[in-house]
This record gives C-alpha cells, structure tokens and sequence, in this order.
C-alpha cells in the first residue's frame, strides 16, 4: 500500500478520491460531534456547562499528540529511504500539529478558567503541552530557514525524531517537578471510560479531530507537490544576449 | 585526530583575542541584571541564587551554541575534516569537547564567584556546581547537535534557543531538584543519578544526530 502510494503520481490519483472523503468525514462528525456534545449531553454534575468545553480540550491534546507521532514516522521513512513525499508528508503533519496544540492550550486555558479559578496553572500537563507546542515552532521555523528543500528535510527529520525521543523524558520531568512543587489541585474526569452519555460524544469529536487533521494533511501533502512540479517545471528563459555598441 | 582538532581549537581561541571569554562576560551581566532587577536584597535573593545561577549557565551556553561549527563551516574547514578523517563523528567528538573546554568550564569556575555574590552557603553551591557539572555533557551535545544542525545559516541565534529550549527543561527541573534535595540526602539523591542518565542519553543520541545533520549540510 505504501509502495504503490510512494510514487507521487499514483498518490495524486489516490488523494483524488481519498482527500474528499477525509473531507466529508470530518464534517459530518464534527456536526454530529458538536451536536451531541453541547446539546444532548448532560451536563456534568462537579463541572457544569463547562464539562462541555472537554470535547473540544480533550480531542485537540490527543490529535496533537498523534500528530507528532506520524511526523516522527514520516520523519524516519524521510531519513532512510530520502522519499521526497515522506518530505512532504512531514511538513503537512506539523502545520495542523501545532494548530491542534494551539487549540489544546487555549481551550485548556478557557476551561482553566471556571474550573480551577486561573487561566493557566503550571500542571504537568499544561507544561508539557506548552512544551510540544516549543518542540513544533523549533520545527517548523527549521524549514523556513533552510532554502534548499532537500537539505531542510534531512535536518528537520533529525531533529523530529531526536525531539520524539525526548518527548516522553520532559513528559516525565515535567510531572515530577509538578508534583514537588505544587500537587496537582484538578479531578480526572476528563478520562474516557466513564459515562457513556459523555463517552460518546467524546469519541465522536476524537473521530472529527482525526478526520480533520487526515483532510488537512492530504490537502498539504498535494499542495506541496504540486509546488515542487511547479518549481521543477519554471523553464528558465535563455540568456539575453547583450550586444555592446561601442 | 581528536588530540589535533581540539589543539586547533585551543590555540585559535587563545590567538583570538579573548572572543572565548565573551560568554563568560555574559554570564557575569546576567547574574548582575538579576541582582539589580530582584532589588539588591541578599535576603531576598538567597533562596533564588541557585535557579539563576542555573539561568545564566544555560543562557550563556546557547548563546555561544552558533559559533561552533559556524566559522569551520563557512571556511571550509568542515569540508577538508570530513575528507581527511575515517569518520565524521570523531569530528563531531572533537568539536564537542573543544567547546565543553572553552565555553562550559570556565562558567564552571565562573559559579563559585557567582556564589559568593548572591552570599549562598557553601552546602547550596556545591550542589549548584555539582549539578551543573553532571548536566554539562548534556549542555554540550545539545548545543553541538542544534550547530550542527544550523552550521553556516546566518541568525540562528533566536532560532538555536527555540530549538534547544525543549531539550534542556529536563535538565533544569532535575539541576534544581538536585540543589533541593542535597540537604537531606547528598550525592545520594535521585535527581544526581537522573541528571547523569539524561548526560548519557544526550551522548547516545545527539552525538549520532550531531554527525548526521553534518553529513546532511556538507552533501
């Protein structure tokens, strides 16, 4: 599957089709998810209303999360087989990565807000998320700098796998400075496995995020070809002869 | 190979006029910004000192992470130790220790002069010291790895510090977590041995990483 999809042209092809459908996917379950989210789901009992604002919160951390994930792999196919649509699978990844983390650490911070009483608090997870979103500006700003686009690849590649491996080390680090310092003052419910009334419409918005950020990365991923024929192609216009009339 | 490039490297930083020093100097104005914008009060000031101390160390290192490779890079240098050496990574080796040499050791003996600024007692310097000697590997591969990374790209300076910040939190939370726990339980404390692993893992990892991204920028 894989192979047969390495080749740019039978990509586009596929992504023809796929890319739509990714497209329809993540809004009808964004709908549904939304739907089933703010009006059909009771409110929760400690929270209130704003138990809501987790099927947003808690869907964006995760796709965040899955997102550096896939870079990482893309990142690895990059670096052995030097695939160019790997490349570019990369990059596509860690636009919408770093939105999703974005979105993680607004909402994280609006529904700080009614439920802890701050805005922010320095918990292990809202560090480490702020930290992941560091690890995707380092990441993205390394493409801007480097012109030449194959030299870009192969060092963003190394530095997304070397920040991958570390990942789970600041996870760690993160939580265990958390907890020598202050204990963690917010209740778990944001767990799946509870009630099914709210599980449901959880799973829903993670489907929508997912399918989203499957849509985004297809639609970067053709963007990006379709830029490097177009770069390929530019027939430079033969040199003007310059006459000189003395 | 190893013994000459690092011989290169100490004799051009001698002859360079003290452009080696410069961080050291910087180490200095932070921890005098510090004193000056936190008022001046040993008082108040005592129970921070560690964590700026850690500050100052760190900043100074990334700002003296660019010059690294920028300089062999941009004059070729690079290019000619690649084709004369049997492998790049003892390369990258060299280049790591030469800057350990010149830019994190003399902050090292830069600490105990901070130390006697802030008027911290001797138990809590020789934490911050031993902390920071035990995360100094770490300092370093990271530092090579992000130079390697952006050899001969003109500003990296913002971009180095973006890049690196991710990997060195660690190293701050268990540096200071060290300074808190030597009181009760000394060298024996948790922290000591983490800061060690994470010295080993930013070996393992970056040194590799490191030759990498130079092969990457030298193709």
């Amino acid at each position: 599957m894989i192979n047969y999809l390495a080749n740019p042209v039978r990509f586009l092809k596929f992504s023809k089709f796929a890319t739509p459908i990714f497209g329809i996917l993540a809004l009808g379950t964004i709908i549904w998810g939304l739907y089933l989210a703010l009006i059909k789901s009771p409110p929760a009992i400690e929270h209130g209303e704003s138990v809501r604002m987790m099927y947003v919160h808690v869907p964006a951390a995760w796709s965040a999360m899955m997102a550096y994930t896939a870079l990482t792999i893309a990142s690895l196919v990059s670096f052995i087989w030097r695939h160019p649509l790997a490349d570019s699978a990369a990059r596509s990844f860690a636009v919408p990565g770093a939105a999703f983390t974005f979105l993680a650490l607004v909402t994280g911070s609006l529904w700080g807000k009614p439920a802890w009483g701050t805005w922010w608090q320095w918990d292990g997870r809202m560090t480490s998320v702020l930290i992941l979103f560091f690890i995707y500006v380092g990441y993205l700003a390394l493409w801007q700098v480097i012109p030449e686009r194959k030299r870009a690849a192969r060092l963003a590649s190394i530095l997304a796998m070397v920040g991958f491996i570390n990942i789970p080390i600041i996870k760690f680090s993160v939580d265990w400075w958390n907890t020598l310092h202050q204990p963690a003052t917010y209740s778990n419910i944001g767990a799946p496995g509870t009630a099914p009334e709210i599980a449901l419409p959880l799973f829903t918005m993670m489907a929508a995020y997912s399918f989203l950020f499957g849509w985004l990365a297809m639609r970067g991923i053709e963007a990006d070809i379709v830029k490097n024929r177009k770069a390929r192609d530019i027939i430079k216009p033969a040199a003007t002869p310059i006459i000189e009339t003395v | 190979m190893i013994g000459a490039i690092l011989k290169r490297d100490l004799t051009l930083a001698l002859r360079s006029g003290g452009a080696w020093l410069h961080g050291l100097f910087f180490f200095a104005v932070f921890i005098a910004l510090c004193a000056i914008a936190l008022g001046g009060s040993l008082n108040q000031m005592r129970p921070l000192a560690p964590a700026l101390i850690w500050l100052a160390v760190i900043f100074s290192a990334m700002l003296s992470y660019p010059v690294i490779f920028q300089e062999d890079y941009q004059d070729g240098n690079l290019a000619q130790l690649k084709l004369s050496s049997p492998s790049l990574m003892r390369v990258t080796i060299a280049k790591a220790m030469s800057f350990a040499l010149l830019s994190i050791v003399p902050l090292l003996i830069a600490t105990p002069f901070a130390a006697l600024v802030f008027d911290i007692p001797s138990k809590t310097l020789m934490a911050t010291l031993i902390s920071l000697i035990l995360a100094a590997p770490a300092l370093t591969i990271y530092g090579v790895l992000s130079s390697a990374i952006l050899a001969g790209r003109r500003g990296g300076g913002f971009l180095i510090v973006l890049m690196t910040t991710p990997f060195l939190i660690p190293l701050l939370i268990f540096g200071l977590g060290a300074v808190d726990a030597y009181p009760e339980s000394g060298l024996a404390a948790l922290e000591f041995r983490a800061l060690i692993g994470l010295s080993l893992i930013a070996i393992a990892v970056g040194v590799p990483a490191a030759t990498a991204a130079l092969n990457a920028n030298l193709e």
